[in-house]
């Protein structure tokens, strides 16, 4: 080993031997520890919920098309290592003796479901139960409803087209189901291989054909690049877990952001104490350094010396963060077994290779400045204890602290905007935050006047350490507000998800009510203690042109039963009339023509549209809609846009009409209602004397939705409780860091005789003094970056926290104060002379 | 051994130019001991810094072992005195996380010679606290801190060593031994000994004195003890 090496080593394990390395030691371990059991736990988190999602579409990735997959698809997507299925799907009818009905007819081959599982049982509406296997050929599994309406029971027959099949159980559900209020036919499982028979897929049926892959993200998104050309935008429909639109995909999107949020948060906490540490480090070693160059080491042999010391202290830090890391991730879905499902895999590469980058990144990083000012010791120091560096501008710090921060946010996030808010924010608090010390200062040389008391002492203080004081007042803030746009967007992003299915979420549809029937319904339910909710009228109606461009093509692509909340734009479009806005619809631009005086032409009615289907078919306001409604034409013009919030579950439509338009039509009715799980059992006695009434449940989903939101919260929960930890532990860093700096003044101060209390006392007032001031700043910092991520970055609607206006500075101040009381304690312990021997 | 001729040394100040040295010139003959005496704040330890090459001159010239310190870098000033220059100061300095036989190797290591622990092991023997090798800074006394120093200033057999009120924070017993151990090693080195000190005691037991009053330098000539009790 070279001499330098020799020396780093001997510096290291005597500095690590007597405790000298505990802070900035700590400081790496928290943020490889912090950053790898929070990614890591996420990732098992997202793998688990991926899992589910995944259920939904019945694979990993889904192809859907008008005409039949290619079996060279397939072929190629085996070579990739992916397992596929193949489904087709259409509306047929069915027969039993006298009765018929129309069923959504899936055949399936015998690989589906790759993802999810069938469900089935053995009476209508009765326990589910998970299938193993699936219909087997000549047999047929169908739905509840169907055995109502066709009166039929387990072991009869029934024909589909040319086919005749053995009725064999009640299926309950299957994964790709789909979820829509309307069109929902009941659906009828059999064998792909079965198909043929019945002959109903001959030219000019309505089949869709549905591919299914199942394997590494890696192999799909090969297949994908590989299959992409072949694709045609009006044929195919390319779908994974990744874009999944719906109500559980957009909660497991944004809880996704959370964890990114909350890791980068970690990752900004973890460089603070770093920062706060390697300052440290590199004070307490201003004098060895002078030392060595007076007895004759050049710059070089001391860049080399203390480059491989903090080399030695990355390597430990990051190997003793990696293993608690690990475990504490392992603790935490120990602890949240029960609530949360997380993926089987426990090890992932990519958190361990971005805690171990995050790790190192952040100890070269932030050493270098103080590095770079122990580099520039002057040897002269030896004699004269006053000199310490020369380096005196702090451009280069800022630009390596700031530019770190910023490389690891972008890198790990691969996110510019939220990289760029939350930075952008920081940066805006570090401005602000100067600008409170200067007045701090200022108010430090007012009070800090007159007879000495603690309050008067620790004003002084502030006045005299102002450089300090200002670093310390700025990483106690940043670490204040992160914890609080943790804590804060967690409430505000499980309280919204919550109060979209709030209890007594309506679970149960009934469609195709006759307009006689809604009275004798309404007064059936109540008597049952039921409460229906609003009847919609609805009627169908082909979407046919738009000005005087037919839009039949456009329609057909949107005709996507899958897709959640979307359902009612196909090549029936379900209408709806009203004078007064749906709950949870926001008009976004022209007026509601509830509200709308102006009359229209003769034969003319107005019609407002959904925005984001506006938008898809290049509908704009003024535009003339033609619906062909049975053999009459309705003309509409679009007199407003509309949001509509997807995610509550209540029927939703794009297009509302004037009342007016639709007069002479004779409507059906939807409306739905809430079902406690006791009186599930009732269901078929409270329908029985509406026979022709068609009801849809929705409560298995609504369930799937809230154990998800639930499931996400216990995570983030926890996730939260990381954060707070390692945001704890910075501040102790940062206390006991500063502590250092005082360990002087106040072994002056005991020496000329001040009683204990009086510098204790004053050093608690200083540390409240600055937790207050640092609260605020971070109360109002955290609103700009909240308002920023919550309109940005997670599409939710922003407000003001006025409560922790006053709950940051008093937390601040307790936290920070007893974490001053507490190291001064610490200090205070020690006799005088023990303190002073420290001096040296 | 060291040669200066018209050395001052000034700094800017936010009322103007400070003059801390005015022109100094003398000579310091190999193996010679020389004391400079003056009261604090006179520019004793700004001379000293000088002559050891740890910081530059304003104006002038200084030669240390015929290499001349006023035309070299920090750089090459560091390597300078790590082969030729030993040191000792009053605070002591030694690496507070370093034991006392790492303390006293250091300079041998960083000069890159060979069997350094062997080295270090005999000095401090020879010192008297072989026996407190293992033992890190502040588990030892301010006479013990001071021998380690001393026997870290000897270990690379420097050719001129400077002292820093070597005795400045001992007691008079401890300062007595160290003062002893100062002057026999100095002796059995033949090194030169440039000290900086208020104690005339210690002064006295040089063979020159240079008094520097308000950054001027005179040579004064030794009192013996005798004549000072004299005096008193």
């Amino acid at each position: 080993m070279s001499m330098t090496s020799t020396l780093a080593w001997r510096l290291f394990r005597h500095e690590a031997k007597r405790g000298e390395l505990t802070i900035i030691l700590l400081a790496i371990v928290l943020s490889v520890g912090a950053v790898l059991s929070l990614s890591l736990f996420s990732e098992r988190l997202q793998g688990a919920l991926k899992e589910r999602s995944a259920a939904f579409i019945a694979a990993d990735a889904q192809l859907r098309s008008d005409t039949p997959i290619d079996e060279i698809w397939l072929q190629q997507a085996r070579d990739e290592g992916l397992n596929t299925a193949k489904q087709v799907t259409t509306r047929s009818m069915v027969f039993h003796r006298d009765e018929m009905s129309l069923v959504d007819l899936r055949a399936v081959n015998e690989n589906y479901p790759l993802k999810g599982t069938v469900n089935i049982t053995d009476v209508p509406f009765g326990q589910k139960e998970a299938a193993t296997d699936l219909p087997m050929p000549g047999e047929v599994w169908l739905q509840s409803l169907l055995f109502q309406t066709l009166k039929l029971s387990l072991g009869d027959s029934i024909e589909i087209g040319d086919a005749e099949f053995i009725v064999t159980k009640v299926l309950v559900d299957i994964p790709d189901a789909g979820f829509s209020v309307f069109n929902t036919d009941p659906i009828a499982l059999i064998r792909l291989s079965d198909l043929d028979a019945t002959a109903i897929t001959g030219p000019g049926s309505r089949a869709r054909y549905v591919g299914y892959f199942e394997g590494e993200s890696s192999a799909i998104s090969n297949f994908y690049d590989w299959l992409s050309p072949n694709l045609q935008d009006d044929l195919h429909n390319w779908r994974t877990v990744e874009d999944d639109e719906s109500a559980i995909g957009r909660s497991v999107a944004s809880a996704e952001r959370y964890f990114l949020l909350a890791s980068l948060l970690a990752i900004v906490l973890a460089a603070v104490s770093i920062a706060v540490a390697a300052q440290r480090y590199s004070q307490r070693h201003f004098d060895p350094v002078a030392i060595m160059k007076t007895l004759g080491a050049t710059k070089q042999v001391i860049r080399r010396i203390y480059l491989l010391q903090i080399l030695f202290i990355t390597g430990l830090g990051i190997i003793i963060g990696l293993i608690m890391g690990f475990i504490g991730q392992q603790v935490v879905v120990w602890l949240v077994a029960e609530q949360v499902d997380v993926a089987l895999s426990i090890w992932h590469w990519r958190p361990v290779l971005i805690a171990v980058f995050t790790g190192a990144t952040c100890s070269l990083l932030f050493s270098l400045y103080p590095l770079m000012q122990l580099f520039s010791i002057p040897p002269l120091r030896v004699l004269r204890r006053d000199l310490s560096t020369n380096l005196r501008s702090r451009t280069i710090q800022y630009v390596a602290s700031g530019g770190a921060i910023f490389l690891l946010m972008w890198i790990y996030s691969q996110d510019l905007m939220i990289s760029l808010i939350l930075f952008g924010s920081g940066v805006v608090l570090v401005a602000g935050l100067l600008g409170a010390t200067f007045l701090l200062i200022a108010a430090g040389r007012k009070f800090g006047s007159g007879k000495m008391g603690p309050w008067q002492l620790a004003w002084a203080r502030i006045k005299r350490r102002s450089m300090e004081n200002s670093v310390q007042l700025i990483s106690f803030s940043v670490t204040i507000m992160l914890l609080l746009v943790v804590l804060v967007m967690r409430n505000d992003m499980v309280s919204q998800w919550r109060s979209q299915l709030p209890e007594g979420t309506p679970n149960y549809f009934l469609i195709n009510i006759t307009g006689d029937q809604k009275t004798e319904l309404d007064t059936h339910f109540k008597s049952n203690g039921i409460t229906i909710e609003e009847f919609y009228p609805v009627i169908r109606g082909r979407f046919v042109a738009v000005n005087d461009d037919s839009v039949n093509t456009e329609v057909s692509k949107e005709d996507d039963s899958n897709i959640e909340g979307r359902q009612g734009l196909g090549r029936e479009a379900n209408l709806t009339w009203s004078n007064s806005l749906q709950k949870e619809n926001e008009i976004t631009s022209g007026i509601w023509h509830g509200d709308n005086t102006d009359t229209l032409e003769q034969g003319v009615f107005a019609v407002s549209v959904e925005t984001d289907v506006g938008e898809r078919l290049g509908i704009e306001l003024g535009d003339m809609l033609t619906f062909n409604v049975g053999s009459e034409i309705v003309k509409t013009k679009v007199t407003s846009f509309r949001n509509v919030n997807w995610q509550t579950m209540q029927p939703n439509f794009f297009f509302v009409i004037q009342p007016e338009a639709m007069a002479a039509f004779n409507p059906t009715y939807i409306t739905s209602f809430y079902l406690p799980e006791v009186q599930k059992s009732e269901l078929t006695t409270l329908l029985k004397p509406f026979a022709s009434i068609t009801m849809f449940d929705v409560d298995a989903r609504i369930n799937q939705l809230r154990d998800i939101v639930n499931q996400v919260s216990v995570a983030i929960e926890f996730i939260l409780v990381l954060v707070l930890v390692a945001g704890s532990l910075v501040l102790i860093a940062q206390v006991q860091a500063s502590m250092d700096e005082r360990r002087q003044e106040l072994a002056i101060l005991r020496t000329l005789g001040a009683k204990g209390s009086l510098i204790r006392k004053s050093v608690v007032f200083e540390f409240l003094i600055i937790g207050v001031v640092a609260g605020f700043m971070a109360a109002l910092a955290n609103e700009l970056s909240l308002y920023m991520l919550q309109t940005k970055v997670f599409q939710m609607t922003a407000s003001l926290h006025f409560e922790y206006w006053l709950i940051a500075p008093i937390v601040g101040a307790i936290v920070v104060g007893a974490l001053g009381a507490v190291g001064c304690w610490r200090l205070l312990t020690l006799n005088t002379s023990a303190l002073l021997r420290k001096m040296v | 051994m060291i040669k200066t001729s018209k050395v001052t040394k000034s700094v800017n100040t936010s009322e103007g130019k400070l003059e801390i040295l005015h022109p100094i010139s003398f000579e310091v003959k190999s193996g010679e001991s020389v004391a400079i005496i003056g009261a604090s704040g006179s520019g004793k330890s700004t001379l000293l810094g000088l002559l050891a090459g740890l910081d530059e001159v304003s104006e002038g010239e200084i030669y240390l072992d015929g290499e001349p310190l006023h035309t070299m870098d920090e750089e090459a000033r560091a390597v300078l005195r790590g082969q030729k220059v030993g040191f000792i100061f009053q605070s002591f300095m030694l690496v507070q996380s370093l034991t006392a036989i790492e303390n006293v190797m250091l300079p041998a290591e960083i000069a890159g010679l060979d069997n350094p622990k062997q080295m270090a092991s005999k000095i401090l023997e020879q010192v008297g606290i072989g026996h407190r090798a293992s033992h890190y800074p502040n588990q030892l006394s301010g006479g013990e801190q001071q021998r380690v120093a001393i026997a870290r200033a000897f270990i690379t057999s420097p050719k001129i060593l400077f002292a820093d009120e070597p005795t400045g924070n001992l007691d008079a017993t401890n300062s007595h031994k160290v003062e002893d151990l100062l002057f026999a090693l100095n002796r059995e080195k033949g090194t030169t000994l440039v000290l900086v000190t208020h104690d005339n005691e210690l002064a006295d037991k040089c063979d020159r004195q240079l008094t520097m009053q308000a950054g001027v330098l005179t040579e004064s000539t030794p009192v013996s003890p005798l004549q000072r009790s004299e005096a008193v």
